[in-house]
């Protein structure tokens, strides 16, 4: 219950946050210089036929009016029109969320794995000789950036040893079943085992490429937390009881390293998100990082600040989530 | 003891090895399946809303245009059987099959063809195909298979315009029933495929249309796989995933021929890539831009970003095509451009500034060429500023005055009628070209029209020679369409590039 009500209060004063997000977005948008009503004609058009279009599009009004009037449609769910494919912006966002929300969650998890996997790995080595390889090894991670990773992984598991498929969502020959846009989900939802594992199969280079580069800050905020209880008293008095290192280790302190990881697993997540851009490009993943891109290369306004508002809804929703959880993990902030 | 030994892992992954790649492969020769990764996705699935010329050929595999073009692009019937232009040009009679239907069963009629190109552009001035077709005043339906065109002013390019771009034909009733959206999201056409599955910016799967009118396509599923990156693309037809792709950079096409079961092709097509040009500010001394056309040496360009494949181009016209002048070359001499900078007061001391826009990625090489172009100015005494534009901010810029004294640009024409080349490129009045100048404007207005195919062909091509002599255009090189496909996979090479599912099979 009380996380349930943390939820609702957070989720309450997001509501402002995303006034002051879609305010600056509509600004930034129209100072552009870009021309919303030229773009929506074809290229042929007339300065005349522009300018009704201008006018059609509530253009010529001054700009808090133009935000006003977008706000009261925005509040009744009309986001407005692609302006380059001419399709309900919000329609368009919804098909492509559930691609992007699927692979996201999929290198958070991969992130999630690799980094506390490694992070318990780099504290399990500290001060021997080996930790300086180690520290290495992340440090190369860390500075790779997530589209070097997609490209190569390509190259390996794609070309070198074509074990696992790169482009798209499914193979050619399956057809997609539709019921909610989750993939997975709908694969299960329909029985069909096939399109699963193809889905499955399809995520893995994606997720792994995406969830790497993401998962060193993971390990090295976990060894770091670990050294830091590691000099609390409960873990002297654990080692006085007799209790064996890896008991120490999993039983006590790494339930209280865990906490900063988290908060930086939360902050993770928007960049996650955010980074799915190229690697939807890149593995062709029909997600909302691929239309983004489509959006911003046809200056298609409206799609980019719905996609924007978006982004920061999903962001704001994981850190309520992740906070949540923090309060529910910790018992100081229990107590309160 | 129940754990995992290595020997067992070891013999999951080698058991599991075939499954995955089983999963991995797109279809293999002699099924009846077809996979190709395309780099671009349609604008939407309504063909006359926006018209990309990429989309064309997928268009054409769901929708069918009035006429169609044959290989080496000779205008050939397809839903229309007998067309006459007028001898004034201000009608165009046709007759249509009596024995074609659109996907959903419906009889396609002269109803249709009026509604598609007369009644739906009327109604909404958005959609790109009423652009093309602004001189109609009427469509008569004297009867369900015949139907007269009436224009405004003479139209002697309607019957080209018949085959072109987003000229397909929708279905009225349909459309009428379901609206625009319904439309898009369900799509109706008369061609040899039927949408079966879309996923925006993934796939499009096509199912063979067993009732279609014309030759029946040798291959019952069709799916197109919208991979944007070109790296993508080369490891796709590599790996196996899939069968066909076009736009890879050329030195992958060099190198995935030279594997067994690839072929690859660069295949000459009627783009062109020119500087569009202004008639103001740097430009607007015509020694300037003769200097910059003499300056540039074309055959290098073609060698360092083409392979050689790019045929050099003295005039915006590609070889094959009527407007094509091969008699007339426009020389690289660096020494005569320098001298006509020098005429204009300019050197290597005192070089003429002028500004110079690009796309990047837009096509292949784009912006390399550009930086190409920029240092082979430098060298005579022309000092470019280089500036990377998004394409979709061309018509913006251009509408505003905005653009540069050069602008790279690659323009598409499937058709190869001069009118199409020059005519859009270089008339003042339409969103393609930055020329500006009234005198040679009203030349190339004029043209539009001239009825008379004999004078008209003459007309372009002496045109087309004038617009380089006096510097309103600096025509670079033919575009190349690169292409590799599984050497099994055979299909029907278009001079204009499109790559037609409906033309594949497996040997």
């Amino acid at each position: 219950m009380r996380l349930l009500a943390s939820l609702t209060r957070r989720l309450l004063v997001a509501v402002p946050i995303l006034l002051v997000v879609s305010a600056l977005l509509f600004t930034a948008l129209r100072v552009l210089p870009v021309d919303p009503a030229a773009m929506s004609m074809p290229p042929n058009a007339t300065r005349a036929e522009i300018e009704q279009a201008r006018i059609q599009m509530g253009l010529n009004k001054p700009l808090p009016v133009q935000y006003a009037i977008w706000l009261g449609r925005a509040a009744h769910g009309d986001f407005g029109q692609s302006i380059h494919l001419r399709r309900d912006a919000l329609r368009l966002v919804a098909e492509t969320l559930p691609a992007t929300i699927e692979l996201t969650g999929a290198a958070m998890l991969v992130a999630g794995i690799l980094g506390v996997a490694g992070g318990l790995l780099l504290f399990a080595l500290r001060d021997r000789k080996a930790e300086l390889v180690a520290e290495t090894a992340t440090t190369v991670l860390m500075s790779v950036p997530e589209f070097i990773w997609a490209l190569l992984f390509i190259f390996i598991f794609g070309v070198l040893l074509p074990v696992l498929p790169f482009t798209g969502r499914l193979a050619p020959s399956l057809d997609r079943p539709v019921v909610t846009g989750f993939l997975l989900l709908d694969a299960v939802l329909v029985g069909r085992m096939d399109v699963l594992m193809s889905a499955l199969a399809h995520m893995v280079l994606p997720a792994l490429a995406l969830g790497l580069a993401f998962s060193t800050p993971v390990m090295r905020v976990l060894r770091a937390s670990l050294l830091d209880v590691y000099h609390e008293d409960y873990i002297r008095q654990a080692r006085l009881r007799g209790l064996s290192e890896t008991r120490i280790l999993l039983r006590h302190a790494l339930k209280n390293a865990f906490l900063p990881t988290l908060t930086l697993l939360g902050v993770q997540f928007g960049f996650l998100f955010g980074g799915s851009l190229l690697i939807e490009v890149i593995y062709s993943y029909p997600g909302m990082g691929n239309l983004m891109v489509d959006a911003v290369r046809n200056a298609d306004l409206p799609v980019i600040q719905l996609v924007g508002l978006t982004y920061c809804v999903v962001v704001l929703f994981i850190n309520s989530v992740v906070d949540g959880l923090y309060q529910v993990l910790n018992p100081r902030l229990r107590a309160r | 003891m129940t754990g995992v030994s290595r020997r067992g892992l070891l013999q999951a992954a080698l058991a599991a090895a075939p499954v995955l790649s089983q999963i991995n492969q797109a279809q293999a020769a002699g099924s009846d399946h077809v996979t190709i990764g395309w780099p671009s996705d349609v604008p939407s699935w309504d063909p006359d809303q926006r018209f990309a010329p990429d989309a064309q050929g997928i268009f054409k595999m769901v929708f069918d245009q009035p006429l169609d073009q044959s290989p080496t692009l000779q205008l050939v019937p397809h839903l229309i059987t007998k067309w006459q232009l007028a001898p004034d040009g201000r009608s165009l009679a046709v007759t249509l099959r009596d024995d074609v239907t659109f996907h959903n069963g419906d009889k396609m009629t002269s109803a249709d063809f009026r509604y598609t190109f007369f009644e739906r552009i009327k109604a909404d001035p958005k959609l790109d195909i009423g652009r093309s077709w602004r001189k109609v005043t009427d469509i008569e339906t004297p009867s369900p298979t015949t139907a007269i065109m009436r224009f405004s002013s003479p139209a002697p390019t309607a019957p080209v315009w018949l085959a072109f771009l987003g000229s397909f034909v929708v279905p009225k009733t349909y459309l009428e029933h379901v609206g625009a959206d319904g439309f898009r999201a369900k799509p109706v056409g008369t061609g040899p495929y039927k949408l079966a599955e879309y996923e925006m910016n993934a796939r499009i799967v096509l199912e063979r249309n067993d009732a279609y009118w014309g030759p029946k396509p040798a291959l019952k599923r069709v799916t197109i796989e919208i991979i944007k990156d070109p790296s993508a693309r080369v490891a796709a037809i590599q790996s196996g995933q899939i069968d066909l792709t076009i736009s890879v950079p050329v030195r992958e096409v060099t190198r995935l021929k030279a594997m067994p079961n690839l072929a690859g092709e660069l295949n000459p097509i009627t783009r062109v890539i020119l500087l569009q040009i202004r008639n103001d500010e740097g430009f607007s001394d015509q020694n300037v831009r003769l200097a910059a056309h003499h300056a540039i040496d074309k055959a290098a360009l073609s060698k360092a970003f083409y392979g050689g494949a790019a045929v050099p181009l003295s005039v915006p016209a590609t070889p094959g095509t009527p407007g094509y002048l091969a008699d007339f070359k426009f020389p690289y001499d660096p020494a005569q451009a320098k001298a006509l900078l020098a005429k204009s007061g300019y050197s290597l001391a005192k070089p003429k500034k002028i500004r110079m826009a690009t796309t990047n990625g837009q096509f292949p090489s784009d912006y390399d060429i550009a930086r190409a172009i920029v240092a082979m100015w430098k060298k005579v005494g022309l000092d470019a500023e280089l500036e990377v534009i998004e394409y979709a901010k061309y018509f913006e810029l251009n509408r505003g005055d905005k653009l540069p004294e050069a602008t790279l640009y690659s323009f598409d024409n499937a058709t190869g009628d001069p009118e199409i080349y020059t005519g859009y490129l270089l008339n003042p009045q339409l969103p393609f070209s930055p020329w500006k100048d009234k005198v040679f404007g009203a030349k190339v207005i004029a043209m539009f029209n001239v009825a008379d195919e004999k004078a008209r062909i003459a007309g372009w091509r002496k045109l087309n020679r004038e617009a380089v002599e006096i510097g309103a255009s600096i025509p670079l090189l033919q575009s190349v369409q690169t292409l590799v496909r599984k050497k099994s996979l055979a299909y029907t090479r278009y001079g204009n590039g499109w790559v037609l599912g409906q033309t594949m099979k497996w040997s």
